[in-house]
């Protein structure tokens, strides 16, 4: 094997996953930029998502579409019921204490999932049976591919939906001001509320895309979401270009450290740059303030 | 500290529900291991008395002074390696792994401090969980130091006048180092300290302009965080005899931080009740397989809704209701401002202070004598707060001298000018809403320095000053907006203050309210304390001011006795002519 | 007001668990003496316990349960044929919860029960690690399932293994990769954990004995990682032919098995026991198929384990496995030494295990040496198209 193919295979498998990363920073940005929560719950949100595929899929046999659909309306839902029962009765607390409640849902939805669901981790299949193709010695394996554009479709989904339609608008003004989107007539807490189903959403997506190639156990979630943190943390919380470049900076990092430095350490490097980054340039790359305001 | 009863803080200290609780520790500690024989139950007791001393490091940082940390696994992880290499490998014994432990722990921790000066809040979260990560990847991967994932056993325990080498005699030492700890800590959080720390937690720049240095209050918090956690890991792995990576992860970070938000933040009864019930829990409901995870969860997620100050919060809640209303010691001397040898307080020459291109302020110079109430004022946008938030330390200006007291201090740090006497009020109330108005004089107080007993004292009579006596036991955040502003004043009335800036004190009060503050300025005014006041309300203006400087856009336009600058027509134009809507700069 | 009652009923319940904490220990198969009496001598009463730390909660549930069940199934066909000396089996059981501490903390409780003569431990061998002082000084025969070599060699003389330890598979799968495979050029790929460093070292080792070779590629990964292009494209250019590998978790197995072929590694390659277990299996599919693995128990390996496998599968409805083999053999085992021990003080059933000769059991003969090892030989087994079957039988040299 070549070193280019090496090199090659090693920044694709970095890329895709880093694309998940990137899915969950979104969502967690998302949040951060509407209610000023950071949600450590993220990463569990995105197993219980990688299950409720499961179940569709494997278990009651549904076809992929249908699953998957039926999957982002479930968890849309909740998403409803996280923000109605963690994120609204403290949503005139400071920071902390929602992030401890969140810290403590995302233990009590692993929790859960293990009473339900076992230990053993459960198989999903990928969305194309065929695997994967190989192009001058670099595996491409469909799944990854598919990540990649779900991914980018998201984003541009995204950007169109923020941009262009009214309701769209009505979230992006409610993230800015609270305060003054109340008073242009905008139902805050409905918008709010739409924030959390929406990131919800995101974060099961990514839950279902790989869903297929972690396996699917009540743990795959924890180093996910501190993953997805970080990303948003490298990007600059609450910036959605942000999201993405620090979701794939963190993918690459990982997978480049892990081949060319020793794969113990994987999950090391992506922290210990983070924490360079922290220490160093606070702003993150697109710069926002990192100081909470005094 | 002199143990005189009739020290206020000494008698706050001894309020019935923390007096019980410490007799019920002393109980425990000395009673419990000759009556507990069981080596079940011993052990437990061992680890949630370990626990506890870590969660206690977690009560400083995060309880009383707002820094969150998710690495205290990582403090836990150096004690109990310490302890460990040194009584297996080294021959240095347990006391000595523990201080080198202590040690470790304790530049480790200066790291963490240090970090929380450059970041703060959910970035701070994640410098620690990140060094957490990093940590527990390097002890499960570093074999020839830590032994790897294979863990270390046959670690030794300490020689306290006889060997403690069975659980039983252990168990008595851990939990006597407990009840040692909590007591340091709960008398920490009444000290001078204590005090600083929960105001940088309340309202750091408060805090620093009230003299705290919040840079070094931190850095200790995150110091005691770090002993604490190791003086605990060294407990845990002579307590457990063996250790192994698995036991300092992420997760059992999060498992400290949900002890002391389970027990209750503020408190050190609060670490002590969160590390018994999350010990205790899992044995308690083990029977219920899988679910006690379950449970587990929501427990801590209720809590946190439904109990903010945690179980102790609630515990002690219910025991105040049964004692007594407490009494405001009596005010033995009358308040008193600090003495200027210097005619001239305050001189600002040529300051200007640019925000990008935006030139706040532009070459402004004047002067504050001694014994004068100088007004600033301007229309909205003109630089007035900007003005005060230079001299005051919290801006560094761009170009310019600001001199007190014939000593330059452009530049200088908030809590050094704040100590030379030069205080400030600000525009938008920044109280520590959670202390009591007792103990937010008590941090302006501090400031003067002095003993414990001069500090009160100082206090005592500023809220006497005020006519807060009544109050004075209540949380700030209960009290209605005028007497917020009350505390305000009193809080930088008690630090001796030689010159105090007061920002927009009349905003937001009603007319009889500020009829009264009128008063009272004039009061302190008589006291010889000179002022420098920014204000919009005109009345208010006239009642008071003896001089004053007019600004427009970041420029003097007029300065010298009020009713001559008011009459200036650049005044009258500045503000009748051009309508300003711009908002104000702070 | 709400609130206040809410967080009041709360903070009685949370008492309330407290004061019943000290209780709940589950006791299997007892036919008579519900009442616990601490003061009699245990060889007095009319049956014999035996404690048994099962995982029943957290990670390690999966394998607790097959414990469980081998362990229960010996002692109901013990006790239906008339159980030891006339006394009864009992097994008491307490949840370890996958955590060292809640090992250690089971452990302290079945030794608050007197009667308890002999405990079965936990298979992870970290968790039996860390109860290793506590059986030191509680001075108890306690079985173990952990294969890590130290467990037996840590100077506990009360350590007895049901299992033959990692030093005989790394000496079955090194023999068979150079004698039979003809590999010259063996990448070991392993956990970072206990069992795979150590694992990784003792092959070092045997290559180095018998054969006089090095491995050619260390290469350790982390419990629960992903994505293995890593770790695969270190092997393809290491330009090995052989792959022995030391993983613990079944997940990892299933997706280095099928990402290596998806990348195109495709040499022979011999895991651990691990890689034949149905989870990994199911996961795998395909993958696996031809993949060569050290097994210490086989259903087909002898006598005993088939008649166990059938009585397990009418018992329980599913094929058991190595790890209800062991606790399976551990009851018998200590039923045997409690016939011939003079009495049930700890010292005489450790005499009276030590003295077994050539004690048949579903995981094969066992003969215990002064360590407490009581097997040393590992099959050499084969995935085809989903059924393991036996290629051979490696003895170890002890």
């Amino acid at each position: 094997m070549s070193g280019l193919a090496i090199l090659g295979q090693n920044v694709f498998s970095g890329i895709a996953i880093g694309g998940v990363y990137a899915l969950l920073a979104l969502g967690i940005a998302l949040i951060y930029r509407s209610t000023n929560v950071t949600n450590f719950a993220q990463g569990d949100i995105t197993m219980l998502g990688a299950y409720a595929l499961y179940i569709l899929l494997e278990q009651l046999g549904l076809p992929y579409p249908i699953a998957f659909l039926l999957a982002i309306v479930v968890m849309g839902i909740f998403g409803w019921l996280f923000q109605r029962f963690v994120y609204y009765p403290l949503r005139n607390r400071s920071f902390l204490p929602v992030i401890i409640a969140t810290i403590g849902a995302g233990i009590l939805f692993q929790n859960v999932a293990l009473v339900v669901f076992g230990s053993i981790p459960r198989k999903v299949n990928p969305v194309f049976a065929s695997g994967g193709f190989t192009v001058g010695g670099v595996y491409f394996d469909l799944q990854y591919i598919v990540i990649l554009v779900v991914t980018a479709a998201l984003f541009v989904f995204q950007y169109l939906f923020f941009e262009h339609t009214s309701l769209g608008k009505k979230m992006q003004a409610t993230a800015q001001d609270k305060t003054m989107a109340q008073l242009l007539g905008i139902p805050v807490a409905l918008m709010i509320a739409f924030t959390f189903i929406y990131s919800t959403i995101l974060g099961a997506i990514g839950g279902m895309l790989v869903a297929p190639i972690y396996f699917v156990t009540n743990r795959m979630g924890s180093t996910l979401g501190l993953k997805a943190f970080a990303a948003c943390i490298c990007g600059g919380f609450g910036d959605v270009r942000g999201a993405l470049i620090g979701g794939i900076a963190i993918g690459l990092i990982e997978a480049l450290g892990a081949a060319y430095i020793a794969p113990v350490y994987k999950d090391a490097f992506p922290f210990l740059l983070l924490l360079v980054f922290l220490l160093v340039r606070p702003q993150g790359i697109f710069g926002e303030k990192v100081s909470e305001k005094a | 500290m002199k143990m005189n009863l009739n020290n206020p803080t000494l008698r706050e200290k001894f309020k019935p529900s923390a007096l019980i609780a410490i007799a019920i520790c002393l109980a425990v500690v000395v009673l419990f291991p000759i009556v507990v024989t069981s080596r079940y139950i011993v052990n437990l007791v061992i680890l949630a008395a370990a626990s506890g001393v870590a969660a206690l490091g977690l009560t400083v940082c995060l309880g009383y002074t707002g820094l969150l940390s998710m690495a205290q696994a990582v403090f836990y992880s150096i004690g109990s390696y310490a302890v460990a290499l040194c009584t297996t490998r080294m021959d240095i014994g347990w006391w000595g792994g523990m201080f080198l432990g202590l040690v470790l722990a304790a530049l480790m921790g200066l790291f963490l401090g240090f970090a929380s000066l450059k970041v703060s809040g959910r970035y701070l979260a994640m410098v620690t969980i990140c060094v957490q990560v990093v940590f527990a990847l390097v002890l499960m991967n570093w074999r020839e130091v830590t032994n790897g994932a294979d863990g270390i056993s046959g670690i030794g325990r300490p020689w306290l006048f006889t060997e403690l080498d069975d659980a039983q005699k252990f168990c008595w030492f851990s939990l006597a180092v407990l009840f040692i700890c909590v007591l340091i800590i709960w008398a920490l959080k009444t000290s001078k300290l204590g005090r600083s720390m929960r105001a940088v937690r309340e309202n750091e720049m408060a805090a620093e302009c009230l003299g705290v240095n919040t840079l070094r209050v931190k850095v200790i918090a995150f110091l005691i965080c770090g002993v604490l956690g190791s003086l605990g890991g060294s407990l845990y792995a002579s307590g457990f005899l063996y250790i192994s990576p698995d036991s300092f992860v992420y997760q059992n970070s999060v498992d400290f931080l949900s002890m002391v938000l389970v027990g209750g933040t503020d408190s050190a009864f609060g670490a002590v009740i969160g590390a018994s019930i999350l010990t205790f829990l899992p044995e308690a409901l083990c029977d219920l397989e899988s679910l006690y995870l379950v449970i587990y969860g929501c427990i801590i997620i209720v809590v946190i809704i439904f109990m903010p100050d945690g179980l102790w919060g609630y515990v002690d809640r219910f025991m105040r209701r049964f004692s007594k209303k407490k009494m405001l010691p009596e005010v033995k001397q009358a308040l008193a401002v600090g003495e200027c040898d210097c005619d001239e307080v305050l001189h600002i020459e040529n300051i200007g202070m640019h925000f990008g291109g935006l030139k706040a302020l532009d070459g402004v110079d004047y002067a504050v004598h001694k014994g004068e109430i100088h007004a600033l004022i301007g229309p909205n946008g003109s630089g007035k707060t900007t003005c005060i938030n230079v001299i005051s330390g919290i801006y560094t200006p761009t170009f310019g001298k600001v001199t007190f007291l014939g000593e330059e201090i452009t530049g200088m740090k908030p809590h050094i000018i704040a100590r030379k006497g030069l205080t400030r009020t600000f525009q938008n109330l920044r109280l520590f809403s959670k202390l009591s108005v007792y103990e937010n004089v008590l941090v302006g107080s501090q400031r003067a320095g002095g003993s414990e007993e001069e500090i009160i004292d100082r206090a005592l009579a500023a809220i006497e000053f005020v006519g807060l006596k009544d109050v004075a036991y209540e949380q700030c955040r209960s009290l209605p907006y005028g007497h917020q502003k009350l505390v305000e004043l009193a809080r930088n009335l008690a630090g001796k203050p030689k010159l105090l800036l007061l920002d927009e004190p009349a905003a937001g009060l009603n007319e009889s309210e500020k009829e009264m503050l009128g008063d009272l300025l004039i009061r302190i005014h008589k006291m010889g304390l000179t002022m420098l006041l920014v204000e919009h309300d005109m009345s208010l203006i006239s009642k008071l001011a003896t001089k004053c400087t007019v600004l427009n856009f970041g420029e003097k336009i007029a300065d010298g006795d009020v009713d001559e600058a008011l009459t200036d027509p650049q005044v009258v134009e500045a503000y009748l002519g051009t309508k300003e809507v711009s908002e104000d700069d702070a | 007001m709400k609130k206040r009652v809410f967080a009041c009923i709360l903070a009685a319940a949370m008492l309330f668990c407290l004061a019943a904490c000290g209780g709940g220990s589950t006791e299997t198969t007892s036919p008579a003496t519900d009442a616990p009496s601490t003061d009699t001598p245990a060889s007095d009463s009319d049956v014999i316990k035996i404690g048994h730390i099962v995982h029943m909660t957290g990670s390690a549930v999966e394998s607790g349960g097959y414990e469980k069940n081998g362990a229960e199934l010996a002692v109901e066909e013990i006790n239906a044929a008339g159980g030891v000396n006339g006394k009864q089996l009992v097994l008491v059981q307490e949840d370890g919860k996958s955590t060292n501490q809640g090992s250690v903390a089971a452990f302290q409780k079945l030794l608050e029960d007197d009667e308890i003569v002999a405990v079965i431990g936990p298979s992870p061998s970290t968790q039996f690690a860390a109860m290793i002082p506590t059986i030191d000084e509680a001075g108890i025969p306690v079985a173990t399932g952990g294969t890590n070599y130290s467990l037996t060699h840590s100077d506990c003389p009360w350590v007895f293994r049901f299992r033959p330890h990692d030093g005989f598979s790394a000496q079955a799968m090194v023999r068979y990769a150079v004698d039979e495979l003809g590999a010259t050029k063996i990448a070991v790929l392993h956990g970072s954990d206990s069992f795979g460093v150590g694992g990784y070292d003792l092959v070092a080792q045997y290559l180095d004995e018998l054969y006089g070779m090095e491995p050619i590629l260390d290469q350790s990964f982390n419990n629960d990682e992903k994505d293995y292009t890593a770790v695969i494209t270190n092997i393809k250019e290491s330009g090995a032919d052989c792959i022995i590998s030391y993983m613990a978790m079944s997940p990892d197995v299933g997706m280095f098995a099928t990402q290596r072929l998806q990348q195109g590694l495709d040499i022979p390659w011999i895991g651990s026991p691990s890689v034949t277990a149905v989870a990994g299996r199911e996961l795998a599919g395909e993958a696996l198929y031809g993949v060569y693995a050290v097994s210490d128990f086989h259903v087909d390996g002898n006598e005993k384990a088939t008649a166990f496998a059938a009585a397990y599968e009418e018992k329980f409805g599913r094929e058991p496995d190595f790890y209800s083999a062991w606790t399976y053999d551990a009851i018998y085992c200590f039923a045997e030494a409690f016939k011939n021990a003079a009495d049930l003080e700890p010292e005489s059933i450790r005499e009276a295990i030590l003295a077994l000769e050539d004690f048949e059991g579903v995981e094969g003969t066992y003969n215990f040496d002064e360590n407490g090892d009581g097997l040393d030989a590992y099959y050499i087994v084969v995935n085809n198209e989903n059924n393991i079957e036996v290629v051979t039988k490696i003895e170890g040299n002890r």
